[in-house]
């Protein structure tokens, strides 16, 4: 684990006011926030300053920051040993109490860094131990990718968690846990898999969070999938389109069926196969884009036929533009 | 040693969250809940009088901490949020639709 730079992430001076963190912390979101940006690092760029920003805008923790980062700038503090990288020492947070800022819920540091869980994490629970004597755990959030195959037919796939835990002297311990985690058939992207009591523990007797899993899908070589619909293109000779025929489509769940693509049909056309989708309540449909695929002019033959087509079936595809 | 199983539920009709639960699992109170539904970003499931037996779904959840997360780092309303979170579900819908189509690069 490396010491982080949170002003060296935001692009701002040590000295930075609060305005001056809010404007380049809104800057560089809009530039990496992974719905607009074109960078290859989007997320992770956003990840980090996402955790820059919740250390700087909030007073304590950009305090007790600086005065962690004065110690290893000036080589007070060197870490825990050659090659074993940062770890912040004993006490370092001593007299300052660290808590979520109005708003903000254990989702918030969930895909912060470990440097940011090591100094802040432990210290915030303890903050919150002590404000409330009795209160279930917080809620865990972590996201577990699945194969297009398991949404369909259910699998069991295992996770592994890494968070921080309080010791009995209160101290913070990283602990490793892996999980056996059932997934049911049917499941979509964004939906959410509770696995009850394994969040963080309870205060004073009452009872653990709960983990929630986000399901994603990987993305699949045939397949595109929109809730619980699928989207799949489907190649279909001119000859196909322009007079209709039978064709076979193979299906998420592993058959084959025919379909038939109409006399006429048009590039984009969208047909439905229904209830071929992911199951549920209701189950989604399959959803076929013809895309009409060209056989090369590349003989003598093939291209006769081309300039037969055209005398038998004049058109013109650019009426419309006026020439 | 065989790792630990557990028992899911997935969110949904058949288990759904409860205001309160999903409050939780924002780290917000109910009465944010309640506000997210007069602005129309979270649907209650199931109509009840007492905010407490509202029930929601996946979709819900991803809702909430979405407006959670743009609450925290850009300090928006809640009538903001919800036509933040309508712009970004349409662009990601358009960029499967293109991704779909092979015309990703494009954009």
């Amino acid at each position: 684990m490396d010491f982080k730079d949170y002003y060296q992430a935001l692009g701002v001076e040590r000295n930075a006011s609060d305005e001056d963190i809010r404007k380049a912390y809104r800057k560089l979101a809009r530039k990496y926030h992974p719905d607009v940006s074109k960078e290859p690092d989007a997320d992770r760029r956003m990840r980090e300053i996402n955790e820059a920003n919740d250390v700087l805008r909030d007073k304590e923790k950009r305090t007790a920051y600086d005065a962690l980062a004065d110690q290893v700038a000036q080589g007070r503090y060197a870490g825990a040993g050659p090659g074993e990288g940062f770890q912040p020492p004993p006490g370092w947070d001593e007299g300052f109490e660290f808590h979520r800022r109005p708003g903000q819920g254990p989702a918030d540091h969930a895909e912060f860094s470990e440097f940011f869980s090591s100094l802040f994490g432990a210290a915030e629970r303890r903050s919150a131990e002590r404000r409330q004597y009795r209160a279930r755990g917080e809620d865990h959030h972590a996201a577990i990718e699945i194969a297009l195959e398991d949404a369909l037919k259910g699998a069991e796939r295992e996770i592994t968690l890494r968070s921080q835990e309080l010791d009995d002297q209160g101290q913070a311990q990283w602990k490793t846990r892996t999980l056996s985690v059932k997934i049911p058939p049917g499941v979509h992207p964004g939906q959410y898999i509770r696995l009850a009591g394994q969040g963080m523990p309870g205060h004073g007797g009452d009872p653990a969070g709960d983990l929630y899993l986000e399901v994603r899908i990987a993305p699949h070589k045939l397949y595109r999938i929109e809730g619980r619909d699928l989207y799949m293109t489907l190649p279909v000779t001119p000859t196909e389109a322009a007079l209709g025929a039978q064709v076979k489509v193979p299906t998420p769940g592993g058959g084959m069926v025919e379909v038939t693509v109409p006399r006429n049909a048009r590039n984009s056309l969208k047909l439905r196969l229904k209830e071929r989708g992911l199951p549920g309540h209701p189950p989604g449909h399959l959803y076929l884009l013809l895309e009409i695929a060209l056989p090369p002019a590349d003989t003598e033959v093939a291209r006769k036929a081309y300039e037969q087509l055209a005398q038998a079936a004049p058109l013109n595809p650019r009426q419309h533009l006026g020439v | 040693m065989a790792n630990p199983s557990f028992d899911t539920t997935t969110l949904g009709a058949t288990h759904p969250l409860r205001a309160g639960e999903l409050a939780h699992a924002c780290g917000a109170e109910i009465d944010w809940v309640v506000q997210l539904v007069e602005v129309g970003i979270v649907e209650v499931r199931s109509p009840a009088e007492r905010p407490d037996d509202w029930c929601f779904h996946s979709a819900d959840l991803q809702c909430a901490l979405d407006v959670r997360r743009l609450e925290r780092d850009f300090g928006v309303g809640l009538d903001a949020a919800a036509l933040i979170l309508d712009l970004e579900h349409e662009v990601r819908r358009l960029k499967a639709l293109l991704t779909a189509r092979g015309l990703a690069r494009e954009i």
